[in-house]
């Protein structure tokens, strides 16, 4: 289905060849600097993955004319360009795997939707268990998908060894690998092509994208927003939405809200280019060096994630000892990549909730709305949430498939706490 | 920050200490409030750590999120926020 207007260019293999033969001048900005104007019906504040879909969704799906996205530095600058890229569904808990289930869908056919590539990989996620305790309770994951009608296997040592033989599910390890659970449509997309997708569609569609605009504070006047003053000046909006990942608990201070957030740092790093390694993506929990996921991108280079710092940050520099326990998780796995060398070490500010899961709700104000608390799942829910908070925002009812992540949640006590832990925004 | 300043044991690595919780948010609150809302200062975040690989002594920890930097470390006891 094609949803850019006829002015756009589109790209097909017919755009390209013509390309080859046009000259330099042939390719244009992905996205146009608009001028800021004084006055909107929805201004989006952060301009990532989150805010770029509602905005596209917002006009696309529901009509809304006049919609900017202010960003504070650059298109994609904060976590949508700073992920491990991983896509999947595997939740445990129903308001979270239909949710995720609805974004996995969208990722299938979301390069067609926004004619952009975003090189979505279904190369399987795999979840190993390292212990006898592991794999039972993956089972019991794995069953929870299945009655949800949602891809999920249980394998053993077998049927791994025939899905992932690079892993070498009976070498002799410290922890043995004892099974795992696969997600066959779970994988991988290209986290910067989000964020350039989404900017090209909802600029096509007449969505202002103004960069390099940070917002300062909300106006308001009769309990209502009635605008947001930026360090360009007052805007006027209708309605204003914040998706602006690590950094919703200073909104909250901005608009006087405590909220059940707090700002941890997590890491990730990719390792210089190897030849082809691992086919799909790997999640374990190493005894002792605690969770690391790897990956290894299409240019070849692992990447490798695993917990938070574990306490309170905005610097965006990762601790040492962290680093090393991915690492150290990573040998464990594949004592083969011991010589190749980390490329790159990287960190973002993830707004933690108390139970771990996300928060989409209105916020102080009935026509402000906030669009947080993602943890680890920011990335792989982009379509779902841009989709559902568009409709949120523009008929005011919030769709049934984000209705759990309400923000009364923590009063009333119906917590999505995937891991049964409490509430703490360290997630172990 | 790569390391922290016991003041037991001097300045050592990270990897020793163990952070436990921040603040509540202030204000004489019910239980709701404590236990989930946190008001977030960029420039102030007052933290309960222990040294778990060391004297294991609880420790009162100011720190600037911001910047990173421990601006006091004290022991805890007597002083919960």
């Amino acid at each position: 289905m094609s949803t850019l207007p006829a002015s756009a260019r589109r790209y097909s293999a017919w755009s390209l060849l013509r390309a080859r033969y046009a000259g330099p001048g042939y390719w244009r900005p992905l996205w146009s600097g608009r001028n800021l104007q004084p006055a909107y019906d929805v201004v989006i504040v952060g301009a990532g993955g989150h805010g770029l879909a509602t905005a596209f969704h917002l006009v696309r799906d529901h009509g809304l004319r006049r919609v900017a996205v202010l960003e504070k530095r650059l298109v994609g600058y904060g976590n949508v360009g700073r992920n491990t890229t991983i896509v999947r569904s595997n939740y445990l808990l129903p308001e979270n795997h239909y949710f995720y289930e609805d974004a996995l869908r969208r990722w299938e056919t979301l390069s067609r939707e926004l004619n952009y590539n975003v090189m979505y990989s279904p190369r399987g996620v795999l979840d190993l268990a390292l212990t006898n305790d592991d794999f039972p309770a993956l089972a019991r994951r794995g069953n929870a998908l299945r009655l949800a009608g949602i891809d999920a296997e249980l394998l053993d040592l077998p049927a791994l060894e025939r899905f992932a033989p690079e892993l070498e599910p009976r070498r002799k390890r410290r922890f043995p690998i004892v099974g795992a659970l696969l997600q066959r449509r779970g994988g991988t997309v290209r986290h910067d092509a989000v964020a350039w997708g989404y900017a090209r569609a909802a600029s096509a569609l007449g969505v202002d994208i103004i960069e390099d605009c940070e917002v300062t504070g909300v106006r308001a006047a009769g309990g209502a927003a009635t605008g947001v003053e930026t360090t360009r000046g007052h805007v006027q909006a209708e309605q204003i939405v914040f998706a602006t990942a690590g950094h919703t608990g200073t909104i909250g201070t901005m608009l006087e809200t405590a909220l059940p957030i707090e700002t941890h740092l997590l890491q990730a790093m990719v390792s210089e280019p190897i030849k082809p390694l691992l086919n799909s993506v790997v999640v374990y929990v190493s005894p002792g060096h605690g969770e690391t996921y790897i990956c290894q991108s299409d240019r070849g280079g692992l990447v490798m994630g695993g917990h938070l710092d574990g306490f309170p940050s905005y610097t965006r520099e990762g601790a040492w000892h962290r680093l090393e326990d991915v690492v150290r998780g990573a040998l464990e796995l594949f004592p083969r990549i011991g010589g190749v060398k980390i490329l790159r070490h990287w960190a973002g500010t993830n707004d933690m909730t108390m139970d771990g899961s996300p928060i989409m709700d209105r916020l102080r104000y009935d026509n402000v709305f906030v669009n947080a608390g993602w943890c680890y799942g920011g990335f792989k829910a982009i379509p779902a949430s841009g989709a559902a908070f568009a409709q949120f925002v523009a008929t005011g009812t919030a769709p049934e498939l984000i209705r759990p992540f309400r923000l009364s949640r923590f009063a009333t006590g119906h917590l999505l706490d995937e891991t049964g832990q409490g509430p703490f925004p360290v997630r172990l | 920050m790569t390391r922290l300043a016991c003041p037991f044991c001097g300045p050592r690595e990270l990897r020793e200490f163990e952070f436990h919780k921040t603040g509540p948010a202030a204000g004489g609150q019910g239980e709701f409030e404590r236990v989930y809302l946190r008001v977030a200062d960029p420039q102030l975040s007052i933290e309960h750590w222990q040294h778990v690989g060391g004297c294991r002594a609880w420790l009162l920890v100011h720190r600037n999120p911001s910047s990173g930097l421990p601006l006091a470390v004290e022991l805890l006891a007597g002083n919960a926020p």
